[in-house]
């Protein structure tokens, strides 16, 4: 429970202008990255000129979800876990006039709810989801996940996780999204960039975001409780596009690769198509 | 934009009459996902929601359907689903976050014989309880309404729909293969003689307006506002205050609890609709619901013939259900027989349980595929009667 | 002033010490309520308005006004 409702005289000017001061501060770890991520988010938020009138933030379960969890000033749509995208289509086909930012996690995005994920970034469904990697479950406690490097020490994988993870962005793309970008959370001004660019193109725009868990990441996988070194192994575990091209193959294996990797505004999404087959119908 | 109904006389199976009876109480948006006995009805909403505008999508699987369904409530569309008993299943959860939050929609069960896959062009009657204790975590009361015909599953999807606006919450029509598949006449009357009830708007601005009035629990006819609308709402699968902020405090979900229970309870005598025949002399009386009413109001009238004094009872509310209408009929009678497609008994544990003892209650089960046949029930009745 | 800690979100990640390029803050020697070690901004006229500390700052608790610049900075992981 937030409890500093009287002390909040002095205010960041974008929790002013667009959370909900009673819900703060949010109740994410010291040193979790999801703030900066949302950091990044009103600040493209501010420099569109969104509003909590005309636009929704939707989010499901995990930190990555629940940490902003009534906190936007407009409407709030958590769903359960695993379903926002299902539900982001209910609300987008219903209210296509509105903006949807969807907050999702590893296990939301990538595990229950792959499916729903994959369907709308076919239906290219014209909202745009951000995903908050950060390699573990860590609402639950710090248990694997489906973005989980390989060998990573989780709560249930003690003795070293045998998956391989996915590439969420590769799975974004071949399914049909129609924005796909990929950055850490402290890339800052990229990270902004792509979430406006996603906002402003028509189709799913879906950024990646590699982020911090100092608490369950940190401890398990990296048996260290410092944030700091949690970021310095994001930051050695990735690699811009450009950079990536100078290396081999051997040098890439377990490197995250950043940039943007799809913008094809051209391709329709159900939203549109749906409406145009409306109107269709009317006329005859 | 046409209203949508086409008023006149149709010779259709149930599960196109839910369709007609969907579009009829204003339903614009429609998500499923093909399962037998149910898909004529996303077939006959896919042909026409676009006609009158609305939105029909097949989903990837039940679960996308339900959230969706719920997500356009709140998008502000009236929203129906439909499944069969295994797709129920999968939808129980999505149906707690519809409970929850007090969203308005329909979920329909074309119940077939189960359990599991069962056999899925057959017909059912498994999913009495499931329709009502299946989604997790009780604290919370469920309407279900169930149609014996054509007519009553296109009447009673208007009611759902009423009700679930009066109630805001979801509600269920529970029908069954036999309603589902039977072809017969369905009459459409003219758009002025329907009873359909408009979505509640605040008439108070939003820093006056409590989204969930957990302190006024057995409040109904109360307003829903929508995404975009200017109220800031806030929805949340956990346990949330009357604004909708999530919280783990003890009264907040006492009083949650409360809510979404005495919402139910408290106008429960707003939910009593059965039907009765000739009970007025009766000193056994045979008890069924849906499609297996038919051959039980068949049975009874082979009975009459043998000088039997046999009446018919029959739910239409099926939940809440009528526990003091079942207790008059318990007092009325010294035999009840309830026919019921399932071994387990779940109608007939319902109606010994109101009964209270006041009659013996017995349980004629099947385990579906056919519904009883009136000579079987009226074996049963020649047996029992005394 | 042209930074403002906000005391009661600080989290004591200290990641505005960690990050800022010239070294402005240093832990404090003051908690707030949650008993978290507040950071303090020590060499105020090195600040350069860059901005990274309101960035890096994971909780909004602290915001910078710019006197000097109106862009807002580009950060090292800029590609």
């Amino acid at each position: 429970m937030n409890t500093v409702g009287e002390a909040l005289k002095v205010l960041h000017p974008l929790v002013a202008k667009y959370l909900r001061k009673e819900r703060m501060p949010h109740m994410a770890c010291p040193g979790c990255g999801i703030g900066q991520v949302v950091h990044g988010t009103l600040l493209a938020i501010d420099e569109l000129g969104l509003t909590p009138q005309n636009t929704v933030w939707v989010q499901g379960v995990g930190c990555s979800s629940r940490i902003t969890y009534s906190t936007w000033m407009g409407d709030n749509v958590d769903a359960h876990h695993g379903r926002i995208f299902a539900v982001a289509t209910g609300l987008k086909m219903a209210r296509p006039d509105m903006n949807f930012i969807l907050f999702t996690g590893d296990g939301d995005c990538a595990a229950i709810g792959g499916n729903h994920f994959i369907h709308a970034c076919r239906r290219n469904l014209d909202v745009t989801a951000i995903l908050f990697n950060n390699g573990i479950y860590g609402m639950t406690g710090g248990q694997v996940a489906p973005t989980s490097p390989v060998g990573a020490v989780t709560t249930t994988t003690p003795y070293g996780n045998i998956e391989d993870p996915f590439d969420m962005c590769q799975l974004a793309a071949a399914a049909g999204a129609s924005y796909v970008a990929r950055w850490k959370s402290t890339d800052f001004q990229p990270l902004v960039n792509s979430i406006k660019k996603g906002i402003q193109t028509k189709g799913l725009a879906f950024v990646e975001v590699l982020l911090q868990c100092p608490t369950n990441f940190g401890r398990y996988v990296l048996k260290t409780s410092q944030a700091q070194d949690v970021l310095k192994w994001i930051k050695e575990h990735s690699v811009s596009k450009k950079e990536a091209e100078k290396l081999s193959k051997e040098e890439l294996a377990g490197k995250y690769l950043l940039g943007e990797f799809v913008y094809r505004p051209e391709r329709t999404g159900i939203v549109e198509r749906y409406q145009e087959f409306l109107k269709k119908q009317q006329k005859e | 934009m046409p209203a949508g109904i086409k008023p006149g006389k149709y010779f259709v199976q149930g599960d196109e009459a839910i369709a007609e009876g969907a579009i009829a109480a204003g339903c614009r948006f429609f998500a499923g996902y093909p399962i037998t006995p149910s898909s004529e009805t996303s077939e006959a909403m896919a042909r026409r929601l676009p006609e009158v505008g609305g939105i029909c999508l097949q989903m990837e699987d039940e679960l996308a359907s339900i959230h969706a369904v719920g997500a356009a409530s709140v998008g502000g569309l009236k929203a129906m689903t439909i499944s069969s008993g295994p797709g129920i299943s999968l939808k129980l959860e999505g149906l707690g976050w519809g409970i929850k939050n007090e969203i308005p929609y329909v979920v329909v069960d074309i119940q077939r014989a189960g359990p599991s896959n069962g056999v899925a062009t057959r017909v059912g009657q498994g999913d009495f309880y499931t329709v009502r204790y299946g989604s997790a975590g009780g604290n919370n009361c469920l309407i279900a309404l169930s149609p014996k015909s054509t007519q009553e599953a296109f009447d009673l999807t208007i009611e759902c729909f009423n009700l679930s606006e009066i109630f805001r919450c979801p509600v269920f029509l529970l029908s069954d293969e036999t309603v589902g598949h039977t072809r017969e006449l369905l009459v459409i009357p003219e758009e002025s003689q329907l009873n359909v009830r408009k979505r509640i708007k605040p008439a108070v601005p939003p820093e006056q307006f409590v989204m969930y009035p957990l302190d006024t629990p057995g409040v109904i006819n109360y307003p829903f506002p929508n995404i975009g609308e200017g109220y800031g709402i806030c929805v949340s699968p956990y346990t949330h205050t009357s604004k909708g902020y999530a919280s783990t405090a003890q009264e907040v979900q006492e009083k949650m609890a409360r809510r979404l229970v005495f919402k139910i309870t408290e106008n429960s005598d707003k939910l009593v609709r059965v039907e009765r025949q000739k009970m007025e002399d009766a000193d056994f009386a045979v008890i069924a619901y849906g499609g297996n009413a038919r051959p039980a109001v068949a049975a009874v009238d082979m009975a009459r013939e043998k000088g039997m004094k046999v009446g018919f009872f029959r739910p239409i509310i099926v939940w809440p259900f009528p526990d003091g209408e079942v207790l008059q009929v318990a007092e009325k009678v010294r035999t009840i027989l309830v026919c019921e497609l399932n071994i387990d008994g779940q109608l007939s544990r319902e109606v010994s349980r109101a009964a209270k003892g006041k009659a013996e209650v017995y349980h004629l089960g099947s385990g579906g595929v056919e519904p009883h046949l009136p000579a079987q029930i009226f074996n049963e009745v020649r047996r029992l009667y005394k | 002033m042209a930074i403002t800690i906000i005391k009661d979100f600080c989290k004591g990640c200290g990641f505005c010490i960690d990050f800022c390029p010239k070294k402005v803050y240093e832990f404090s020697d003051e908690m707030n309520k949650k008993g978290y070690r507040l950071p303090r901004p020590v060499r105020e006229e090195e600040c350069t308005e860059c901005g990274l500390c309101d960035l890096y700052c994971p909780d909004f608790a602290i915001f910078l006004e710019k006197t000097k610049k109106k862009a807002r900075p580009k950060g090292k992981g800029d590609h």
